[in-house]
């Protein structure tokens, strides 16, 4: 296994009130599991607030966990000292939602991945050179755009750039945030394609966090359902969508927008939406809104449990009636 | 009977003391109770074309051609004082960010409760209870304790709601959203483009649904105009769009869509990007972009019928008389 | 002619801020020749006594006069504004330095010591600059270096606070994020792509406290606690002129002058700077 997730637990102290404000602690994420094998895409979807960024941002360690643990090719990265992890961060990158804000805004495009390769000294003098125009060949930018300044580019390329970087490093797995959803429809596709062909030609693993289901099921082999900071159903991508069996999942489904005017969407969408993280609900978090909802939905937690092909936490996964499509 | 129709219209940019076509020779109608989705990229001029019709253009923008004529009145060359009462009692607006169109020191009931006094000459006992009506109208629960709320109190969703609210108040004949989900979760969306939906045929309200989002557009629209890069490319029912697109931007759009529904092998994209205004092409303005791209591209194509229906029209040479044929390829 | 193209005819103007600079950096580009060609320029020693031109009026030989012991006003005022421009820049220099270092591994880092730091920071901005400098001459005794040093430490809040609300913001921006993904160090991440982005408000704010710095030396002077005599400095040359202000009012008041004019020059610039800095007045 390339990357597993334990337990993953993430808290944050949020002050609120006024005049005295109170400290609370938000589980912005709350025991998430799950593996990621090499040169596969493992999708996380969910609302915003679902905890899916924050568990990007912990397994890279740019936020502090509470307990659990991320491995990466058999090291526990939760636990190792911030100079062993700085070796190993060039396997495991990451590419950001704002292109434009994920790229030192004075340094050159070609400065920029220069720094990266010095810095691991994967190469040195006009080898350097090389790779840089190579990275930015592969992402599909003519070499002149070394010279160039964040700046001056589009979003689209921007993104490019920042796919760039990435290369250079060599990455067996790339965490992929929200990485299309600041893009145009075609512009999107372009730097979709161009993951997808990484992935193929490099064996590149991502783990693709989105709120949009239809690029999910593009992208992905398997996917996780967030909900308020825990994993509520995962299972390979075809699958969940298709016969989705969680019911918040399902609620997810209908709503999703299809470009076909011949489908019309279901008629009726609940009323609601999702409350804060700060204060989850007892038992079974998305039993507010269930429809499906029994007295030990509201009292007892489920667990993610195998259902079918997939793992599903819902008490009730079994009995529920098929979803319609 | 249309609500809005726009004929023949040309706003330009002035940039540097030159004079910019920002939108070309666009022409459009809403009907009463109907959605007219525009639909296109960053860049398309959907934007510039809402506030064209508000009257709410940049100082640096102006209409320069053509008509906007709203309930039979014309108004593209109305003063700011007329307009102002035409965009508080005749058309409605809804924009992404619910948060920057509310006051956040004002309770949400007074921000709706204001217009109603303003345009309508209610008495403030009135239209604080008109107020609290139409709160209940876009689904504000609990709306008459909600109504002493400020829009911090309230999730991104409902304040979408109070906006919503705030711009069917005097009963608009056009109701104008632009991107009104796009900053909106998904399960959200769904319940306010379905509020829209029911406020619009219940007011028989026109809507000018301006979104980047091709599946809001498959569910909620009537008819929909594709943009690009400031032209209106083609017009058509959402069936007719959906089902044979016919400008080759139209289609390529179409295939570069994603789907939760079913598998793709490949997304189509469409090579390079919308160039910038300033150096647009002199004649189809896809032209750099298009596979099908020929001679007669370098100047501006007509806008023509595509079938039998008059419904469908797209501005293309590929589909005049005595142009290559219009099949895929 | 279309409508829209009468709509450009606003007036051409310079981009904000642009007179401004030019103008300060056109008054301290004099001043500071001036000051440090003093040796060159000066009529006179400044430091000469000659009780037979006591209190001279303006005149060829001495242009803005003598004072009480036959010292020439002008040359005074040339070594005078040596000693206090020296003493400015250096102790925002000093300042900068300190508080910029400090205050962006401050915000950087954040957790308990940015707390301490940045209360104790509060504290000692809440004292009147004034106040603050008369208590640490006071405890560091005489002499230019302390004075130097105490006027840094009045103008140390100020960089402390721009630079760690700076690394604050900065530290959440994706790009940094991005650094730390790549592997980066804290140290190169600080200098490399932290520092470099926060270097543009730090010059604003360096030219501001230079002014500043030059009123708190001129003050400090003022009330005694200056330079020693008989060094000349711009605030010791009013408070020495003070003595006979009622029958020679020049020997205050050109002095007081020249720091008129030096604190309008670095007012300009820094103003200038900070406006055409001003994301908001760029349209």
């Amino acid at each position: 296994m390339l990357l597993k997730v334990e337990e993953l637990r993430v808290s944050f102290s949020v002050r609120t009130g006024w005049p005295f404000p109170e400290t609370h602690e938000l589980r912005a994420v709350d025991g998430v599991s799950f593996d990621v094998r090499e040169g596969e895409s493992f999708g996380i979807v969910g609302e915003s607030g679902c905890g899916k960024s924050t568990v990007a941002r912990a397994i890279l360690r740019l936020v502090d966990s509470k307990s659990g643990r991320v491995v990466f090719s058999g090291i526990d990265i939760t636990s190792i000292p911030a100079r062993h992890l700085r070796r190993l961060r060039p396997r495991l990158q990451m590419i950001f939602q704002d292109p434009a804000a994920s790229l030192s805004p004075r340094m050159r495009i070609g400065d920029a991945l220069a720094e990266a390769i010095r810095v691991h000294a994967i190469a040195s003098g006009p080898d350097i050179d090389a790779l840089v125009r190579n990275a930015l060949a592969e992402v599909g930018l003519p070499p002149e755009s070394a010279n160039r300044f964040p700046h001056e580019f589009s979003g689209g390329q921007k993104q490019r750039i920042g796919i760039a970087r990435a290369l250079v490093l060599s990455p067996s797995v790339i965490i992929a945030d929200e990485p299309v959803s600041a893009l145009d429809v075609s512009v999107q596709a372009q730097i979709l394609n161009l993951m997808a062909r990484l992935k193929k030609e490099r064996n590149i693993a991502f783990v693709f966090i989105s709120h949009d289901l239809g690029v999910v099921r593009h992208f992905c082999e398997r996917t996780a359902v967030m909900y308020l900071g825990q994993i509520i159903e995962t299972g390979s991508t075809r699958n969940l969508f298709d016969a989705p069996k969680h019911p918040y999942t399902r609620l997810l489904r209908s709503v999703s927008p299809v470009p076909d005017p011949e489908k019309p969407a279901h008629l009726d969408v609940e009323e609601g939406e999702p409350p804060s993280p700060l204060n989850p609900p007892s038992g079974c978090r998305f039993h507010p809104r269930c429809r499906f909802v029994t007295d030990i939905c509201r009292s007892e937690t489920p667990d993610l449990r195998p259902v079918g092909a997939g793992f599903v936490a819902c008490h009730h996964a079994e009995a529920l009636p098929p979803a319609e499509s | 009977m249309s609500v809005l129709s726009v004929d023949n219209l040309r706003t330009s940019l002035v940039i540097g003391g030159v004079e910019y076509h920002a939108l070309r020779e666009i022409s459009l109608s809403v009907a009463e109770g109907e959605t007219l989705a525009v639909v296109g990229e960053s860049g398309c001029g959907k934007s510039m074309l809402a506030m064209s019709v508000m009257g709410l253009l940049p100082s640096v923008a102006a209409i320069t051609m053509g008509h906007v004529t709203l309930d039979a009145v014309q108004i593209e060359a109305a003063s700011e004082s007329v307009m102002e009462h035409i965009r508080g009692a005749k058309i409605g607006m809804v924009f992404q960010e619910p948060m920057t169109a509310l006051n956040p020191v004002l309770t949400v009931g007074e921000q709706i409760a204001e217009p109603l006094r303003d345009h309508l000459g209610l008495s403030k006992r009135e239209a604080r209870k008109a107020a609290v009506a139409l709160m209940e109208k876009v689904r504000i629960p609990a709306a008459a304790t909600r109504y002493n709320s400020y829009p911090h109190e309230f999730s991104g969703g409902m304040r979408q709601r109070v906006v919503i609210a705030l711009a069917i108040a005097c009963r608009p004949r056009l109701l104008i959203a632009d991107e009104p989900t796009t900053a909106l979760d998904v399960t959200v969306q769904r319940q306010i483009l379905d509020l829209l939906d029911m406020l619009r045929t219940e007011g028989k309200m026109g809507m000018l649904l301006i979104t980047h989002n091709l599946g809001t557009v498959a569910g909620h629209a009537d008819r929909v105009a594709v943009m690009y890069g400031g032209d209106l490319v083609e017009s058509a029912t959402v069936k007719e769009l959906f089902r044979s697109p016919a400008h080759p931007y139209s289609r390529a759009l179409l295939a570069s869509l994603p789907r939760v529904d079913r598998d793709l092998s490949e997304l189509a994209s469409i090579p390079g990007r919308v160039p910038a205004l300033i150096n647009m092409p002199e004649g189809c303005r896809f032209i750099d972009r298009c596979p099908h791209a020929m001679e007669r591209c370098h100047t501006m194509p007509p806008s023509v019928a595509v079938g039998e229906s008059q419904a469908h029209s797209v501005r293309c040479w590929l589909h005049v008389q005595g142009g290559e044929d219009a099949a895929e390829g | 002619m279309s409508e829209a193209l009468t709509i450009d005819r606003r007036v051409r103007r310079l981009p904000p801020g642009r007179v401004a600079i030019i103008a300060g950096a056109a008054i301290m580009a004099i001043v500071a020749a001036a000051a440090i060609l003093a040796p060159l320029v000066a009529p006179h020693d400044p430091y000469a006594q000659s009780m037979l031109a006591r209190f001279r009026p303006m005149s060829a030989e001495y242009w803005l006069g003598t004072d009480q012991f036959g010292r020439d006003t002008f040359s005074r005022i040339l070594y005078g504004l040596q000693i206090t421009l020296w003493t400015a820049f250096a102790s925002t220099a000093l300042a900068m330095l300190c508080g910029t270092s400090i205050g962006i591994l401050s915000g950087y880092y954040g957790g308990r010591v940015d707390r301490w730091l940045s209360a104790a920071n509060d504290l000692l901005m809440s004292f009147p600059q004034m106040v603050a400098g008369i208590i640490i001459v006071a405890l560091l005794g005489p002499g230019i270096t302390n004075l130097i040093i105490a006027i840094a430490i009045t103008a140390f809040p100020a960089f402390y606070r721009m630079a760690r609300s700076a690394a604050l913001a900065l530290r959440e921006r994706d790009y940094i994020d991005a650094c730390r993904v790549l592997g980066y160090s804290d140290m190169r991440i600080i200098s490399r792509h932290l520092l470099p982005e926060t270097l543009d408000d730090i010059i604003i704010v360096a030219t501001l406290w230079l002014a500043t710095a030059v009123r708190t030396e001129s003050s400090l002077a003022f009330i005694g606690l200056g330079a020693p005599p008989p060094a000349a400095t711009l605030g010791g040359l009013v408070r020495e002129g003070f003595d006979n202000l009622l029958d020679y009012p020049g020997l205050a008041i050109w002095p007081s002058l020249a720091i008129l004019v030096v604190m309008i020059g670095l007012n300009l610039m820094g103003d200038g700077l900070r406006d055409a800095n001003d994301p908001r007045a760029s349209a």
